[in-house]
């Protein structure tokens, strides 16, 4: 893909941003009751282990508020995917619907047509999330000057997250070009396997947080930064593999992709 | 028999699915796992109180078995969708009250959902956990209690999906009661642990009869009179159900569907 | 201009027998299907073709080839001399599709909102973008609903404002596919009237693909019929008329009723026996040469509709014929409708 192919997506993505923001202001009332209700439910998945942690103090070493941070992370890295590739994770419905066709026509990479054909923000997960790293720092680092390196830290580890979700998704999106009914497998691979990174690792069994490494390295959006970047046990290298994981999942994604595409393009799906 | 005819229709629409569903189960029992875990995790060392360790770990895997019963209820039980396509006039006109209908089709799909869903997980974790097995005695009265949880669970999602003639938003109720449900249930952690005033509301309302009530009584923590407050509320609520029914018959009437 | 060369596309598909045969080391799970054999025609620049065959024909195989969606099998496709199979994006820019029952707008966006999008994807200067976007809100009547979410437009307004989207990058191929579906008559003498208007003016290729006959009629100067994967025909309206024969239909009133019911009922004995001749091996004398090939369709006090293959009696003969039954007072000649001639075909 060349300078100008970029250019042109970056124009038609930054139009297509600004239009849908415009036709959702449309309906104020209904945009802020979603944005509640979407921080609500995500907030409650956290609920749930800060009542545990509320009594009984630490899992597994981590304090509410690392727990807290390692939850906020991962949120904003969702957040940042799916809002801005809502439709690659929706791919089953193109496949289905053969509308996957009409953006074979178009002048660009099919994959960057993908994402333009809807932006959807999300508004609720990140706001909730966005609170909830500041508590979670303010609560850890307190009064240590430590915090104002933590935070880029932090913002490049959400960067990275969310690349590395869209890999994972976007692997999962392309095994539709072979099996077309998708959504059970993403609930594996994309659902379970966020929540289960929603929580401190070391909670799970050897084999377990080997899988959530290994194989869906989830592991890498929140957990392994935060050893470096809040608790300090290892070194910045942590991080580096982090972003390392993460460009190594989406170059694999988008052989898939290709490859998968090209095999619809002589099959005929 | 109605009853039988409706239900009967809803459970084998669904068989069609069972190929797809058993990879959903797979999903479903590792949820399950994930929450358990955070029981492992708070580890052996801290007083867990009457249940323990192994108790609670049960608990949670019971419960997570038990969502397909008696929290993964249809959305409304279908009538935000009767209400976009106008059918709601309709289906309120028949000779047969709405409430029974839709609560039969329902049972038809709980049916289903426990036969396919519920049961394979249970099976995987009475193994993989392991979930203990109840004493004879226990598993009848949670038996009952289930069962009762489930129609809980009807009644609140018709009350749900009757907002649907009134707000074109009713999909913020069922975000609501499943947030409440999560955390008012006693999903994770039994109610009494719950902090001061979160166990408050949750002991006025009746979602501890949803997880809560039927756990204890499985695992033997609670004779079959726990079950009271959920017969208590089973009565209210198919009340506030024919009550609203009345109410949507008249915005029917007045809005024409 | 269209190119297609040799278009060959086979499918592999499971084997229906696969649980009746035996199993061998080497037991088939699929086999091969041709879907479209051998393709080829040209279609030069400026013209307006018809692309027509019964459902599982091959047809939107093959326009799913020539757009560049599918890979042939075999075989070549050229529009304007760029190959969509090797360049896929560079043969897009000469491309413009309508999908008659699909958008590609954005579905909750303004419609001017579409045509933003996809004005930056093609690359347009905002000077070009500009005018050609008031051009086609001229041409295709979209001032009303420009600001529009897509969702709520009608199905005419919608399928305007999709015209103007496959146009907007001013394509020198403009693909249509089912492009009146679903409209009603005013809206679908809207569209023709549109269509013909940008093949003229804008001398803009077009193929047309429908099941709509009406839209050939009367949009296309020539027509492809493919059935099985082949193309059957290949030509001009007219002699595809001509090449099936079918009976022209002629309306013929007399000055009197009794002529009229004489008639009748002489040509409706005449074509009962007809009908034993043909079936049965020993019947009356050979008919007249005149009545074999006029068959009664119907009877309205006066007038008679009949059906005469022309092959075998022309339409003097057959005039000829009935005046034996009384004078004529009016005659009409109708050619067979084109849904006949197609149906025959399939």
């Amino acid at each position: 893909m060349n300078r100008a192919e970029w250019s042109r997506f970056m124009t038609m993505y930054r139009i297509l941003i600004r239009s849908s923001f415009r036709s959702r202001m449309q309906y104020t009332f209904n945009f802020w009751v979603g944005t509640a209700a979407a921080a609500m439910i995500n907030a409650v998945e956290f609920a749930l282990l800060a009542v545990v942690l509320h009594r009984f103090g630490t899992i597994q070493g981590w304090s509410i508020a690392e727990s807290g941070y390692l939850y906020a992370v991962i949120t904003l890295s969702k957040a940042m995917y799916r809002s801005f590739a809502s439709d690659v994770h929706h791919l089953e419905k193109y496949l289905v619907s053969g509308d996957l066709d009409g953006l074979l026509l178009r002048p660009a990479p099919v994959l960057l047509i993908l994402m333009t054909q809807n932006f959807s923000p999300r508004f609720g997960e990140t706001l909730l999330g966005a609170s909830m790293l500041a508590i979670s720092l303010g609560a850890i680092f307190e009064d240590d000057p430590a915090i104002w390196t933590a935070i880029p830290l932090t913002v490049l580890a959400i960067a990275s997250g969310a690349v590395l979700m869209f890999g994972i998704g976007l692997l999962t999106a392309s095994s539709g070009f072979w099996l077309t009914r998708i959504d059970a497998l993403q609930v594996l691979t994309e659902d379970a396997a966020r929540t289960a990174a929603q929580y401190p690792l070391t909670i799970y069994p050897g084999w377990l947080q080997g899988l959530l490494t290994g194989l869906i390295p989830v592991a890498f959006i929140n957990y392994m930064p935060a050893l470096y970047i809040i608790r300090g046990t290892h070194g910045a290298w942590t991080l580096g593999l982090s972003v390392a994981v993460s460009g190594a999942m989406l170059l694999l994604s988008l052989k898939l992709w290709k490859f998968g595409l090209s095999r619809y393009q002589s099959t005929g799906s | 028999m109605l009853f039988y005819a409706l239900s009967r229709a809803s459970f084998n629409r669904n068989l069609q699915y069972r190929a797809s569903h058993l990879l959903h189960n797979v999903a479903s029992a590792l949820f399950g796992f994930i929450y358990l875990s955070i029981w492992t995790g708070i580890g052996e060392t801290k007083d867990l109180g009457i249940y323990g360790l192994s108790g609670l770990v049960s608990y949670v895997a019971l419960n997570q078995c038990l969502l397909w019963v008696t929290s993964f209820t249809s959305n409304g039980l279908g009538i935000p969708q009767l209400v976009r396509t106008g059918a709601i006039a309709t289906e309120l006109a028949r000779p047969v009250h709405l409430f029974y209908q839709l609560m039969c089709r329902e049972w038809g799909q709980i049916a289903y959902q426990a036969m396919y869903k519920s049961l394979p997980i249970y099976i995987v974790y009475l193994f993989a956990v392991p979930l203990r097995l109840p004493a004879l005695p226990a598993a009848a009265a949670s038996a009952a209690a289930v069962v009762c949880a489930a129609y809980l669970s009807i009644c609140v999602h018709y009350l749900i999906g009757a907002a649907a003639l009134w707000t074109t938003e009713s999909s913020w109720f069922q975000w609501l009661n499943y947030a409440f449900s999560t955390l008012l249930s006693g999903f994770l952690i039994p109610i009494e642990w719950l902090p001061g005033w979160l166990g408050w509301i949750s002991r006025w309302s009746f979602y501890p009869s949803l997880s809560y009530i039927p756990s204890r009584i499985y695992l033997g923590y609670d004779g079959i009179a726990a079950i009271y407050p959920s017969l208590i509320w089973s009565v209210v609520l198919t009340f506030a159900c024919l009550a609203v029914t009345g109410f949507m018959r008249r915005r029917v009437e007045v809005q024409g569907g | 201009m269209i190119e297609a060369i040799g278009l060959t596309k086979e499918f592999r598909v499971p084997d229906p027998d696969a649980s009746a045969k035996r199993r061998g080391l080497f037991s088939r799970r699929s086999i091969p299907k041709q879907a479209v054999s051998d393709i080829s025609f040209t279609i030069p620049e400026g013209e307006f073709a018809g692309f027509i065959g019964p459902n599982g024909a091959g047809k939107s195989t093959t326009i799913k080839m020539l757009s560049g969606i599918l890979h042939p099998t075999q075989g070549e496709v050229r529009l304007g001399g760029i190959n969509p199979h090797r360049k896929r994006k560079e043969a897009a820019r000469t491309l413009g599709v309508l999908f008659g029952q699909r958008t590609q707008l954005w579905w909750d966006l303004p419609l001017r909102d579409s045509y933003d999008i996809l004005a930056a994807m093609y690359g347009l200067t905002p000077e070009r973008k500009k005018d050609r976007i008031e051009e086609l809100e001229n041409l295709l009547r979209l001032s009303d609903f420009m600001d529009t979410p897509v969702r709520k437009l009608s199905l005419g307004q919608r399928m305007r404002g999709d015209l103007a989207a496959a146009m907007l990058h001013e394509p020198s191929i403009l693909i249509l596919d089912e492009p009146t579906i679903g409209l009603d008559a005013a809206s679908k003498r809207d569209i023709r009237s549109l269509l013909r208007d940008i093949n003229e003016r804008m001398r803009t290729t077009i193929l047309l693909t429908t099941h709509d006959m009406d839209d050939i009629e009367q949009l296309c100067g020539r027509v492809l019929v493919i059935s099985k994967g082949k193309l059957d025909y290949d030509g001009g309206i007219a002699q595809l008329r001509a090449r099936i024969g079918l009976p022209a239909v002629m309306e013929v009133t007399f000055r009197q009723a009794e002529s009229a019911a004489a008639a009748a009922g002489e040509l409706q004995s005449l074509g009962d026996s007809a009908t034993e001749a043909a079936g049965g091996l020993h019947g009356p004398e050979p008919l007249s040469p005149a009545a074999a090939g006029i068959r009664l369709k119907s009877l309205e006090d006066r007038t008679l509709v009949l059906e005469c293959d022309l092959k075998t009696s022309s339409s003097v003969q057959v005039l000829r014929e009935l005046e034996k039954y009384g004078e004529l007072e009016d005659i009409r000649m109708r050619e067979p409708e084109f849904e006949d001639v197609v149906h025959k075909l399939y």
